[in-house]
C-alpha cells in the first residue's frame, strides 16, 4: 500500500501543472451560510463575475453552489457557453418568427405571392434549420464523446440509498475502498471517473457546477467522469425521483487542489481519533448502548455496521443527512432526536428516548469524529 | 378482383351501379317541397334523441363528443387545481403546507390526469365532435365504440382521480419507474396501472374508429388530395396512437404481473432489469408528446385559411409534415433517458432524430404563416389564441432544439428547465390552440357563439400568467433546482423565482376560469349564430341551425378542398337534398362508404343507435379492472365474464345485420350495396386496425426478450430448464390447424357449404383450445417458475398473451358458428367470417412466433 | 348500366393511388433507425464493440439511402412537376391525386434523406461504447 498522496501528485505532475496558479480573490463571508462560515475555508475560489451574476439572481446562500451558469469544471464550462450560444440563437429566431407572424398577420400592406410564400416555407422551413441543425449536432455530437471519457485520475464509486450517498475512493494502489459518505471530494488537474450504482430505487447523480448527470440504477453499474477545474465548495443533489424523501437529497461536492486533496484523503484512510473529553468518552457509551454500530461503521471501533453511512470522519463533512442540516451540536441533536420530522421516511429511528444529557453527550462524540 | 371472386361465389355479390360521378345536371334537378318536407321528417325521426333518463344511452356522435370533451375538460380543471396545490408548498422554501407524501401523490396525479385523462382524449373527443362534419358524414361509423371509449373514460377518471381524496393516489411520478413503483405500499400503482390500461383501451378503441372514420367515411368526391388537414392529422395521430399505446399496454401487463403475482420483470436480483420499462413507457410516451401536439396544430390548420381567407399554402408540405413527424416522433424516446448511461453512440441517434424531428415540426408553422402571407388577413377572435400558440410553442420548440443536445441534456435532464420546456411545448401546441379551436368551433358545436370580450380577456390573462409562471422557471433549472421536490431550502437562491412562478400559476388559473365560464355560461336568451358565422370554406359550416340531429342534410359530392369557397350552389343543393342519401325510407341511420383513396361510393352504412349495452359493457370492462386494484379477483372475473357479454350481445344485435334488400337507392341514380364484407366494410378495418395495435403490443414483448438477452448476462440462466420442445411443436400445429379451418370455413361457406363451414367452425375451437393447453403444459412439464428469474417469467408472460388471444380467437370461432346456425351469418351475408379470419390471421402470427421464442430461440441463446 | 368501379382514366401501376407507397420513405427511415439502434446495442453489449458498430452503421446508411433515391426518384416522376409546374393539386382529378401522392412522397424522401443523414453522424464522430 503506498500513500495516497504520491499516486495522486504523480498523476497532476503529469496532467495539471498550471492549475496551483489559478488563485484567485476568496468570497465573503457574507455570501455563505451560517453554518458553513463556521468552517475554516479551503480553497473557497469563485471567479468574480459570477458574483455578479448571482447577486442579481439570488442574495447570499448556497446561491450559485448548484447552477449551471457557474461553473467549475471543464465540462460545465463548455456546456454553459454552449448554453448561452444557444440562447443567443433562439432569442433572434423566436423574434424574427414571431416578428414575421406580426407582420404578416397584423401589419403587411399587401398580399404576398404565392411563389414568395413557397420560397418561405422551403427556405425557412427545410434549408435554413437543416443547415443550423447540422452544425450543432455536429458539435454535440463531437463533444459528447469527451464528456463520457474514462477518468485518468481517482476512481469513486457512489452508491445512491434512500436518501444519502455512499461513496468509496478507489484511488489506484488501495485494494479497499476508502469509504465515506454525504460528500465528494475531487481534485483538479485531472479527470476522476465515477462509478454509479444505487441501493433499491433510481437516483441520479449531479453537480451541476462540473458536469452532466447520470442515473444509478439497481442492477447496474453505471458511470460519469468529471474534470474539475476550480477549487471550492459546491452542491450536489439526487436528481431522479427517488421516493418520499427525494427532495432532502443532496450533498456537499468539495473541489480541493491536488495537493489538500490528496493530505484529506490520506486522513480519510485512517482510524476514527478516539474520542478525548468525558463527554466525549459518555457519548461513545451511548453510542454503542443504543445499538449505532448495528447501522453505522465508525473504523476503529466495533460499530461497523452498513445499513446507514459511514460516520468514521462525519464532522469533517459541511453537511448531515445529506445536504440537509449544518454540521453543528444543535442540528446533530434535532436529526438524533426525531430524524423523520427532518427527512420523511427516513430509515434511521428516532432516538427522542434519550434525556438531554445523553443528545449532548452522543452529539459530542459524533461532531468529535473528524 | 371482384370479377374472380363473383365467379367463385355460388351467390352474387351486390355491387354498386348507376352513374357516378353526377353530372351538374342531375344536381341541378328541383326536388318537390312536398317530397323534400316528407324526407326531413323522415331523417328527422331516424336521428331523434332520445329525451329524458334515456338521452343517455344516445350514442351519436354530437353528444357523445360533447360529453367527452367536457369530461375531459373538468379532468384538466381537476389535475390543474393540484398543480395550484402544489404551486402554493413551493412560493416559500421550507413550507409545509403539503407534506412530503401528498405533494408527491400530487404531481404524480398532476401529470397522469393531463396526460391520460385530457391530452389524449380531448384529442378524440374533439375528433368525434367533429370530424363528420368536417367530412360531411352523418356520424363516425361504429357509434356506440365511441359511447363505449367514453363511458369507460369517464369511469376510469374517476377512479384514478378520485384516489387523490382517500390520500392513496399513485405516487411514483407519472413515469412510474420500477422499483420505486413496483415496491410503493398501498394501491397507489396498481391504481395508475388498471386504471389507466383501461383508459388506454379506450384511446385505442377510439383511434380504431377516427382512422376508419377517415380512410372510409369522406363524401363521395373528396379524394385524398381534397380532404381537411384536419383529417390527415386524424389519420396520422391515430395511426401514433397505434404504435406508441401498445408498448405502453405490454408494459403495464409486465408490471401488473409483477405487481400481483411476483413475477420479477423489473427485479434484478433476479434477471430482471428495471430499464425495459423505461424504454416501453418512452416509447409510448415520446411519440405521445406529438399525439398531443398534431390534432391540436390540426385546428390551426383549419382557423388559419378562414383567418387569411385564402386555402392553405403548401397544403402538401403539410401532409409532409404531419406525417413526417408521426414517423420521426418515434426515434426519440431514449432523450428522456439521455443520461441513464447508454454508450454514447446509441445517445448520438436519439439525438440527431430529435433535432431532425425539428425540420417537419417547424414545416408547418411555416405554411401557417406562408398562408397568411398571401391572405387578407381578418383578425378572428381564435387567431389571438393561434398567434398566442405560436409565440408559445416556438419557444417551447427552441428549448426543445437545446434539449436534443444530448450533453446540454445531461445538464438541466430533471430540472426545473424542463418543466418549463414541457410546458412551454404544451400550452403552446395544445392548450392555446384547443381554445382557439372552441372559440372558432363553438358556433358550429352549440349554434350560439362565446364573447369576444371575454375571449380577450381569457387570453391576456392566461397568456401574461402563463408566461410569468413558466418563463422563470428556466432560470430556476438552471441554477440547479431538481423537478418533484416537495421543498427547497432558503439559501440556494430560487426563493424569488418560485414565488413568481406562483403568482404566474394564479394569474394563469384566472385565465383558465374566465374561460371555462364562458364556455358553460347559459346563453339560452342568446341569439343563435348565423350559419358560417367566420366565413369558412369547410364542410362543417353547411350545418344546419337549429340542429336537427341529422348531422348533414345529405351526403354532399365534394371537389373542392374548401366546398363552401369554391362549389356553386353547393349550400342551395345541400339544403334541397339534391345529394346522396337525402332520405331514411326504412328509419334506419345510415351514412356512406367510400373506397380509401379516391372516396368513390361503395356501400351504405347502417350505423347503430341508442342502447345502454354500450355502458353495461363499460361498466362491467372497468369492475374487471378496478377490482384486481385491490386484489379483489372472484369479482373481477364476473365482471370480466359480463363485459364479454354485453359485448357479444351488442354486436349480435346491432352489427352485420343482415339486410332487408341487398341494394339500396341513395339518389342522383346510384344504387349501393347495403352490406359488403371483407376489405370494403368498415368492420374489416376496424379489426385490421386493432390488430395493427395488438400486433404492436406483442411485438413490445419480443422486444422484452431480446432487451434481458443483450442487457442481462444471465438470460437465460445457466443451465435453466427449457420448454418441452414436442409440445411446442404440437401447440404450433394445433393452432396451424385451428387458423386453417377457419380460413377454409370462409372460403367454403361462398360456395354455399354452410353444413362444411359449420363442423370447421365447430373444431377450430376445440383445436386452437387444444393447442393452448399444449403450450401451457410446455411450460408446467419442464417446472419453469415464473416467480424465480425473469427467464420463466417472461416464457409464461407470452404463452398468457397467447392464451388471452385465443380465447378471444375461440369467441369469434363461436360467435361465427352460432351466427351460422342462427341464420346470421349466411353465404351472401358473412362479414363476420370474414373479419374473424382476419383476427385469426394476426392470432396465427403471434401464435407461431410465440412457439419459436418459447421453444427455440432460448436455447439458441444460451 | 354503368359499374362505377371501371375507372379508365387511372392507368397502372398501382403505387399512383397508393398511400403506402407515399410513406415509403420514413418506413426505410424506420427501418434503418431500428437497424442501426438495435446493431449498436448488439455490438457494445454482446459481442465486438465500437468498430463493428460503426462498420455495421455505414452499411446501413448505404442500402437506406440508396433506397431512398430510388423512391425519391419514383415519386418525382409521379409528381412530374416538371410538365406543368404544378404543386398545388386542388382538383378533383386523378392526375392531381396522383400527383398529390407524388409531390407528398417526393418531399417525404427528402425528409427521409436528411433523417437518415442525421441518425448516422454519430457513427462518425464517436468512436467508443462509452
Amino acid at each position: 500500500m503506498r500513500p495516497v498522496r504520491r499516486a495522486l501528485r504523480d498523476r497532476t505532475d503529469s496532467t495539471g501543472a498550471s492549475i496551483a496558479q489559478n488563485s484567485e480573490p476568496l468570497r465573503d463571508d457574507a455570501s455563505r451560510p451560517s453554518y458553513l462560515a463556521q468552517i475554516p475555508r479551503r480553497g473557497v475560489n469563485v471567479k468574480p463575475f459570477r458574483v455578479s451574476l448571482l447577486t442579481i439572481l439570488a442574495t447570499g446562500g448556497c446561491a450559485g453552489q448548484q447552477s449551471v451558469l457557474d461553473p467549475a469544471g471543464r465540462d460545465a464550462e463548455v456546456l454553459a457557453t454552449l448554453f448561452w450560444w444557444m440562447l443567443g440563437g433562439a432569442v433572434v429566431l423566436w423574434i424574427l418568427m414571431n416578428g414575421i407572424l406580426f407582420y404578416v398577420s397584423r401589419a403587411k400592406e399587401r398580399e404576398f405571392s404565392r411563389r414568395t410564400a413557397e420560397l418561405f416555407i422551403i427556405g425557412g422551413g427545410i434549408v435554413f434549420p437543416t443547415v443550423v441543425l447540422a452544425v450543432l449536432l455536429s458539435y454535440a455530437l463531437s463533444e459528447m464523446p469527451r464528456q463520457r471519457d474514462l477518468g485518468s485520475g481517482l476512481t469513486v464509486r457512489v452508491v445512491g440509498e434512500s436518501w444519502w450517498w455512499r461513496v468509496e475512493y478507489l484511488p489506484d494502489g488501495w485494494d479497499t475502498p476508502i469509504v465515506s459518505a454525504n460528500e465528494l471530494r475531487l481534485p483538479t488537474g485531472s479527470r476522476s471517473e465515477i462509478k454509479l450504482a444505487a441501493n433499491g430505487v433510481i437516483h441520479s447523480l449531479w453537480i451541476p457546477a462540473l458536469g452532466g448527470k447520470t442515473d444509478m440504477i439497481p442492477g447496474r453499474e453505471t458511470r460519469m467522469s468529471l474534470e474539475p477545474e476550480t477549487p471550492g465548495d459546491y452542491r450536489g443533489q439526487c436528481t431522479e425521483f427517488c421516493g418520499e424523501s427525494h427532495a432532502l437529497m443532496a450533498f456537499g461536492a468539495v473541489v480541493m487542489e491536488p495537493e489538500a486533496f490528496a493530505d484529506w484523503l490520506d486522513k480519510q484512510a485512517q482510524e476514527a481519533a478516539p474520542p478525548t473529553g468525558t463527554e466525549s468518552i459518555r457519548g461513545r457509551e451511548v453510542f454503542a448502548a443504543e445499538g449505532c454500530g448495528g447501522c453505522h461503521t465508525v473504523r476503529g471501533t466495533p460499530a461497523d455496521g452498513l445499513v446507514g453511512p459511514d460516520l468514521t470522519h462525519l464532522a469533517d463533512r459541511r453537511t448531515l443527512a445529506a445536504g440537509v442540516l449544518p454540521m453543528t451540536e444543535a442540528a446533530m441533536i434535532d436529526w438524533l432526536r426525531d430524524p423523520e420530522a427532518i427527512k420523511p421516511g427516513v430509515h434511521m429511528p428516532a432516538y427522542g428516548h434519550l434525556d438531554d444529557a445523553d443528545l449532548s453527550a452522543l452529539a459530542t462524540y459524533l461532531l468529535g469524529l473528524t | 378482383m371482384t370479377e374472380t371472386r363473383t365467379q367463385q361465389s355460388a351467390f352474387h355479390v351486390a355491387e354498386p351501379e348507376g352513374t357516378y360521378p353526377p353530372t351538374e345536371e342531375m344536381l341541378d334537378t328541383p326536388v318537390d317541397p312536398g317530397l323534400k318536407k316528407a324526407r326531413e321528417d323522415r331523417l328527422r325521426a331516424a336521428w331523434k334523441q332520445p329525451t329524458g333518463l334515456r338521452y343517455w344511452s344516445a350514442v351519436n356522435n354530437s353528444e357523445v363528443g360533447a360529453w367527452y370533451s367536457l369530461t375531459a375538460f373538468a379532468f384538466m380543471l381537476a389535475a390543474g387545481v393540484l398543480a395550484l396545490l402544489m404551486r402554493v408548498q413551493l412560493a416559500v422554501p421550507e413550507n409545509d403546507f403539503l407534506s412530503a407524501e401528498r405533494f408527491n401523490q400530487f404531481f404524480t396525479m398532476h401529470g397522469s390526469a393531463m396526460m391520460f385523462l385530457f391530452a389524449v382524449p380531448m384529442f378524440e373527443a374533439i375528433s368525434i365532435l367533429l370530424l363528420p362534419a368536417f367530412l360531411g358524414a352523418r356520424d363516425m361509423p361504429f357509434p356506440r365504440l365511441s359511447a363505449y371509449g367514453f363511458w369507460s373514460f369517464l369511469v376510469g377518471g374517476i377512479f384514478v382521480l378520485s384516489s387523490v381524496l382517500f390520500g392513496i393516489a399513485p405516487n411514483s411520478g407519472w413515469f412510474m419507474y420500477p422499483p420505486l413503483a413496483t415496491e410503493a405500499e398501498g394501491p397507489g400503482s396498481d391504481i395508475w396501472l388498471l386504471g389507466l390500461s383501461f383508459i388506454e383501451v379506450a384511446s385505442i378503441a377510439a383511434a380504431v374508429e377516427l382512422i376508419v372514420g377517415v380512410v372510409k367515411c369522406r363524401p363521395p368526391g373528396m379524394r385524398i388530395n381534397l380532404m381537411p388537414l384536419y383529417a390527415w392529422y386524424v389519420l396520422v395521430v391515430g395511426a401514433m396512437i397505434l404504435f406508441a399505446f401498445p408498448p405502453l399496454i405490454a408494459g403495464d401487463f409486465l408490471f401488473e404481473m409483477q405487481r400481483s403475482f411476483d413475477w420479477p420483470f423489473f427485479d434484478p436480483e433476479r434477471g430482471g432489469d428495471p430499464m425495459l420499462w423505461q424504454h416501453l413507457f418512452w416509447i409510448f410516451g415520446h411519440p405521445e408528446v406529438y399525439i398531443v401536439f398534431l390534432p391540436s396544430i390540426a385546428i390551426a390548420a383549419m382557423v388559419i385559411p378562414t383567418a387569411a381567407r385564402r386555402p392553405i399554402v403548401g397544403y402538401s408540405w403539410i401532409v409532409l409534415s404531419a406525417v413526417g413527424t408521426g414517423f420521426l416522433s418515434f426515434g426519440l424516446w431514449v432523450h428522456h433517458m439521455f443520461t441513464t448511461g447508454l454508450p454514447s453512440l446509441s445517445l448520438g441517434f436519439f439525438s440527431a432524430a430529435s433535432e431532425a424531428v425539428v425540420i417537419p415540426t417547424g414545416v408547418q408553422l411555416f405554411a401557417f404563416v406562408a398562408t397568411l402571407m398571401v391572405g387578407r388577413v381578418k383578425m378572428i377572435a381564435p387567431m389571438l389564441w393561434i398567434a398566442g400558440a405560436v409565440a408559445v410553442f416556438t419557444a417551447g420548440g427552441l428549448t426543445g432544439v437545446m434539449l436534443a443536445i444530448a450533453p446540454f441534456n445531461w445538464q438541466v435532464h430533471d430540472t426545473y428547465f424542463i418543466v418549463a420546456h414541457l410546458h412551454y411545448t404544451l400550452f403552446g401546441g395544445m392548450i392555446f390552440p384547443i381554445v382557439a379551436g372552441v372559440y372558432y368551433f363553438y358556433p358550429f358545436i352549440t349554434k350560439k357563439k362565446m364573447s369576444e370580450k371575454l375571449c380577450r380577456l381569457s387570453f391576456w390573462l392566461t397568456f401574461t400568467g402563463f408566461n410569468i409562471c413558466f418563463l422563470p422557471m428556466h432560470l430556476t433549472g438552471l441554477i440547479g433546482m431538481p423537478r418533484r421536490v416537495f421543498t427547497y431550502s432558503g439559501d440556494m437562491g430560487w426563493n424569488w423565482l418560485n414565488l413568481i412562478s406562483t403568482v404566474g400559476a394564479f394569474i394563469l388559473a384566472s385565465g383558465i376560469l374566465v374561460f371555462a365560464w364562458d364556455l358553460i355560461r347559459p346563453k339560452s336568451r342568446q341569439p343563435l349564430t348565423e350559419r358560417n358565422p367566420w366565413n369558412g370554406g369547410t364542410l362543417e359550416w353547411a350545418h344546419d341551425i337549429p340542429d336537427p340531429g341529422w348531422g348533414v342534410r345529405a351526403v354532399p359530392y365534394v371537389t373542392s378542398r374548401y366546398p363552401l369557397w369554391d362549389q356553386p350552389k353547393f349550400i342551395e343543393r345541400l339544403d334541397e337534398g339534391r345529394f346522396y342519401l337525402a332520405d331514411a325510407e326504412e328509419g334506419l341511420r345510415e351514412t356512406l362508404v367510400t373506397s380509401a383513396v379516391d372516396a368513390e361510393p361503395q356501400h351504405v352504412a347502417r350505423v347503430t343507435g341508442p342502447a345502454w349495452c354500450t355502458i353495461l359493457a363499460a361498466a362491467f370492462t372497468g369492475g374487471a379492472f378496478i377490482f384486481p386494484t385491490f386484489h379483489m379477483y372472484p369479482p373481477a372475473i364476473v365482471c370480466g365474464v359480463l363485459a364479454i357479454a354485453s359485448i357479444i350481445y351488442w354486436l349480435w344485435t346491432s352489427t352485420a345485420q343482415v339486410p332487408k334488400t341487398p341494394v339500396k337507392d341513395v339518389g342522383l341514380n346510384l344504387r349501393l350495396p347495403t352490406y359488403v364484407s371483407g376489405a370494403k366494410a368498415p368492420g374489416w378495418w376496424g379489426v385490421f386496425i386493432t390488430m395493427l395495435g395488438d400486433a404492436t403490443a406483442f411485438a413490445s414483448l419480443v422486444f422484452g426478450i431480446f432487451f434481458y438477452w443483450t442487457a442481462r448476462p444471465d438470460f437465460p440462466p445457466q443451465g435453466t430448464a427449457h420448454a418441452n420442445l414436442a409440445l411446442v411443436a404440437l401447440a404450433a400445429v394445433l393452432f396451424s390447424a385451428s387458423w386453417a379451418a377457419t380460413r377454409i370455413a370462409r372460403g367454403i361457406n361462398r360456395q354455399g357449404k354452410v353444413t362444411a363451414a359449420r363442423v370447421l367452425l365447430g373444431l377450430a375451437p376445440l383445436l386452437a383450445i387444444a393447442g393452448a393447453a399444449a403450450l401451457i403444459f410446455a411450460l408446467r412439464l419442464p417446472g419453469l417458475a415464473p416467480t424465480e428469474h425473469v427467464y420463466p417469467a417472461m416464457m409464461w408472460a407470452m404463452v398468457v398473451w397467447v392464451c388471452a388471444h385465443v380465447g378471444a380467437g375461440v369467441i369469434m370461432q363461436g360467435y361465427c358458428l352460432a351466427g351460422s346456425i342462427f341464420g346470421k351469418l349466411t353465404p351472401r351475408y358473412d362479414a363476420d367470417l370474414w373479419n374473424t379470419t382476419l383476427f385469426w390471421h394476426f392470432l396465427i402470427i403471434t401464435c407461431l412466433v410465440t412457439c419459436a421464442l418459447v421453444g427455440i430461440v432460448p436455447r439458441a441463446m444460451s | 348500366m354503368t359499374r362505377i368501379e371501371d375507372k379508365p382514366d387511372d392507368p397502372p401501376p398501382y403505387r399512383h393511388r397508393s398511400i403506402w407507397h407515399m410513406i415509403a420513405a420514413p418506413v426505410v427511415w424506420s427501418l434503418h433507425f431500428a437497424g442501426v439502434y438495435a446493431w449498436t446495442a448488439l455490438s457494445c453489449a454482446r459481442f465486438g464493440g465500437p468498430d463493428e458498430a460503426r462498420l455495421g452503421i455505414a452499411l446501413a446508411t448505404a442500402a437506406a439511402l440508396a433506397l431512398i433515391v430510388v423512391i425519391g426518384w419514383r415519386a418525382w416522376k409521379q409528381w412530374d412537376f416538371l410538365d406543368d409546374y404544378d404543386d398545388v393539386h386542388d382538383a378533383p382529378t386523378t392526375e392531381h391525386r396522383r400527383e398529390f401522392l407524388g409531390h407528398a412522397g417526393w418531399l417525404l424522401s427528402i425528409i427521409s434523406a436528411i433523417g437518415v443523414l442525421f441518425v448516422a453522424a454519430p457513427a462518425f464522430y464517436i468512436g467508443s461504447c462509452l
